[in-house]
């Protein structure tokens, strides 16, 4: 180890640097986005004239009343000037008393500039406030109840079967049968294995003419294909896509697990062996309280990743019948034919993303230090 | 050993030898049947895209490709968007791979050599990252990006799948530096090296792999990230992307092919870079 002033920071300075442009920027204007809307009002002016003081402010789409109208000039940044109508208006403000004012031509929509009596407002200046419009439209939305549910179901059904999985991984590595190594690799090869792609060969297990119902069909079990992937067979559509995030990635909790099975020291699982302790005594007592740490991160990183799940759902189906958090971050933003434009709304479920993964690492980590701390009292 | 047949040893040991052989055989069996929990399906996708087009239609499906064909891997590579978008991928990944490597280098060298204030609480930081939905920021980035004039760019998807490995690339470089005692510097300039000639030309040979590797499995991320993809690219596609986009119109050919061609080189990359998972994820629990 080292011990110099100024080069250590100046070697992580790229990497704090990169990580608050790419990584905490982002994050704040997710949130702002989420609660922020853009909207316009029209000040009117006291006196028929750009450079007047402003007055009351309306609403767009008000209808307001034409009391009074002149020609004005205004001047072009050529410096040229062009005529322009100011009228003189009468109408509800924002907050809700009748108001007189001026406002020109190009904020009003009026029909006879020299006739009409009456005007609706059109544009104004542009301001960002807050707002729970958003938010509303995302609770509200009729599809965010079986997406937040349907993620949450998801994680609790995946995790306990892929930390059972990746233990008895990890310990059948630790038990190093020959051709470990091999063994090894097979389990990690789904570390690499993109969820579009675990999506698509799930896709091809469960689709009608798939891999499931030639086996079924051929073995004689059924006559015709079962359709799993079907509107109204969610829960098939469910054992699909479990059944594919189990296969794809239980690897990450394996790795993390065998790491930390390699961090026990021999000794302690000797001596539970010299004083009699059967495999699974020594299992339950030394091996898993002595993994907790590491169960803890691959625990908050596998939670994390399973709200991120998206590829999968869309690959297996489709992406209509049955819906994610994720997915509908994505519906919300497309700007495609089936996406709804509105990357207020995705941002708002962004925003929801990632307050609940926040708050489920906190418990998580809350969770153990207290029984830490229990132990050490 | 051999010469002590089995049956004279004592009726406890006997069964002490029965209960261990049993068990190692069980070993054998649960191992075994989780490599083929991961393998099979993959024969399956394999199966599907070596077969005739015919074949992959046919029903029921064939269980191996008979005959070997290319065609559906010819006929999917040859769809509309699959060769640019898979050179996009590439470019992506690459940039990703050299941003992240510059990046992270410097940081994971400070962290594992330099005592300084603030050590601590700069790696923990940089772990907390992890703890956070990052592809999820693709919809700020992408309104940031669309205002900048760079949306729709490979190397403003770079620049976000960068952010996604940043902070795994940092601990796990870290590591390997401290996988290499600081003595091997001191010798070298003891030796008359400059300390940047004793990094250069000690530290880097040895470190090379596993910086490669932190590389690679950038690179893999990369490769494999859909969500932001999907939402930072409009024509300038990158093949999950492509695939995604194409889903909802794509034949079975397509989709059965296209999952066997994204997942080729995991099967790859995870091969070379097996030795160091244990770096890159074992470290994140210390």
């Amino acid at each position: 180890m080292k011990s110099q002033k100024w080069l250590p920071y100046l070697l992580v300075l790229p990497t704090l640097l990169y990580l608050g442009v790419f990584f905490a920027y982002p994050m704040v204007s997710a949130l702002q986005l989420a609660v922020r809307a853009d909207v316009s009002y029209l000040p009117l002016r006291v006196e028929p004239n750009v450079a007047a003081a402003r007055g009351d402010v309306l609403a767009m789409q008000t209808v307001v009343e034409i009391l009074d109208r002149v020609r004005g000039e205004e001047l072009l940044p050529n410096g040229r000037t062009r005529p322009i109508f100011w009228f003189l208006v009468r109408g509800e403000s924002v907050s809700g008393e009748v108001v007189t004012g001026w406002a020109n031509q190009q904020n009003l929509f009026v029909e006879s500039r020299t006739e009409s009596t009456q005007a609706r407002v059109i544009s104004g200046e542009s301001a960002s406030e807050w707002t729970l419009q958003h938010i509303n439209t995302m609770f509200n939305d009729f599809r965010f109840r079986s997406a937040i549910w349907n993620t949450f179901l998801m994680i609790v059904v995946i995790l306990p079967i892929q930390f059972v999985l990746a233990i008895i991984m990890a310990l059948l590595l630790q038990a190093q049968p020959r051709g470990t190594t091999l063994f090894l690799y097979v389990y990690a090869i789904p570390l690499g294995i993109s969820d579009l792609a675990a999506g698509l060969v799930w896709y091809a297990l469960f689709t009608q003419r798939g891999f499931i119902n030639s086996a079924l069909v051929g073995l004689g079990i059924i006559d015709t294909p079962f359709i799993f992937i079907a509107a109204g067979r969610e829960g098939w559509i469910f054992l699909a896509i479990v059944l594919a995030e189990i296969w794809r990635a239980t690897s990450i909790v394996m790795v993390i697990v065998v790491s930390g099975l390699q961090a026990i020291p021999r000794e302690y699982i000797e001596a539970g062996e010299v004083f009699g302790a059967s495999v699974w005594q020594r299992i339950w007592t030394i091996v898993l309280p002595l993994l907790r740490p590491s169960l803890q991160v691959a625990l908050i990183l596998r939670t994390i990743l399973a709200f991120q799940v998206f590829a999968v759902v869309i690959a297996i189906s489709g992406g209509e019948v049955f819906t994610v958090l994720a997915n509908e971050t994505y519906r919300w933003y497309d700007r495609g034919d089936w996406g709804y434009n509105n990357p207020n709304v995705a941002a708002a479920y962004s925003g929801l993303i990632m307050l609940i993964s926040l708050g489920i690492s906190f418990f998580y980590l809350r969770a153990v230090r207290t029984q830490e701390e229990v132990a050490k009292a | 050993m051999n010469a002590l047949k089995r049956r004279d040893l004592p009726e406890e040991q006997r069964r002490a030898l029965r209960r261990q052989l049993l068990r190692r055989s069980g070993v054998y069996v649960a191992a075994i049947v989780l490599c083929l929990w991961i393998l099979i399906p993959i024969w399956l996708i394999a199966t599907m895209a070596f077969s005739t087009p015919a074949d992959v239609r046919a029903f029921p499906k064939p269980f191996f490709p008979n005959p070997i064909s290319t065609d559906t891997i010819t006929f999917f590579l040859n769809a509309e968007g699959i060769l640019s978008s898979t050179a996009n991928s590439i470019i992506v990944a690459m940039l990703t791979f050299i941003l992240s490597t510059i990046v992270a280098t410097p940081a994971g060298y400070a962290i594992s050599r330099f005592v300084f204030r603030g050590r601590d609480a700069i790696r923990l930081g940089i772990l907390s990252v992890r703890a956070f939905p990052i592809v999820i920021l693709a919809v700020p980035l992408a309104i940031t990006f669309i205002n900048l004039g760079i949306y729709d760019n490979v190397f403003s998807l770079a620049l976000l799948h960068t952010a996604l490995v940043l902070p795994t690339s940092v601990l796990v470089i870290a590591s390997v530096f401290a996988s290499v005692p600081y003595e091997l510097e001191e010798a070298a300039q003891v030796f008359g090296c400059t300390p940047f000639e004793a990094f250069f030309r000690v530290v880097i040979p040895l470190t090379l792999p596993g910086i490669a590797a932190a590389g690679v499995f950038a690179f893999v991320t990369s490769w494999n990230e859909v969500f932001a993809a999907v939402l930072l690219t409009l024509t300038n596609r990158t093949l999950p992307a492509q695939i995604l986009f194409s889903l909802n119109k794509a034949s079975d050919p397509f989709k059965f092919a296209g999952g066997f061609f994204m997942l080729v080189p995991s099967l790859i990359f995870i091969f070379f870079i097996r030795r160091y998972l244990f770096n890159m994820w074992g470290q994140i629990s210390k």
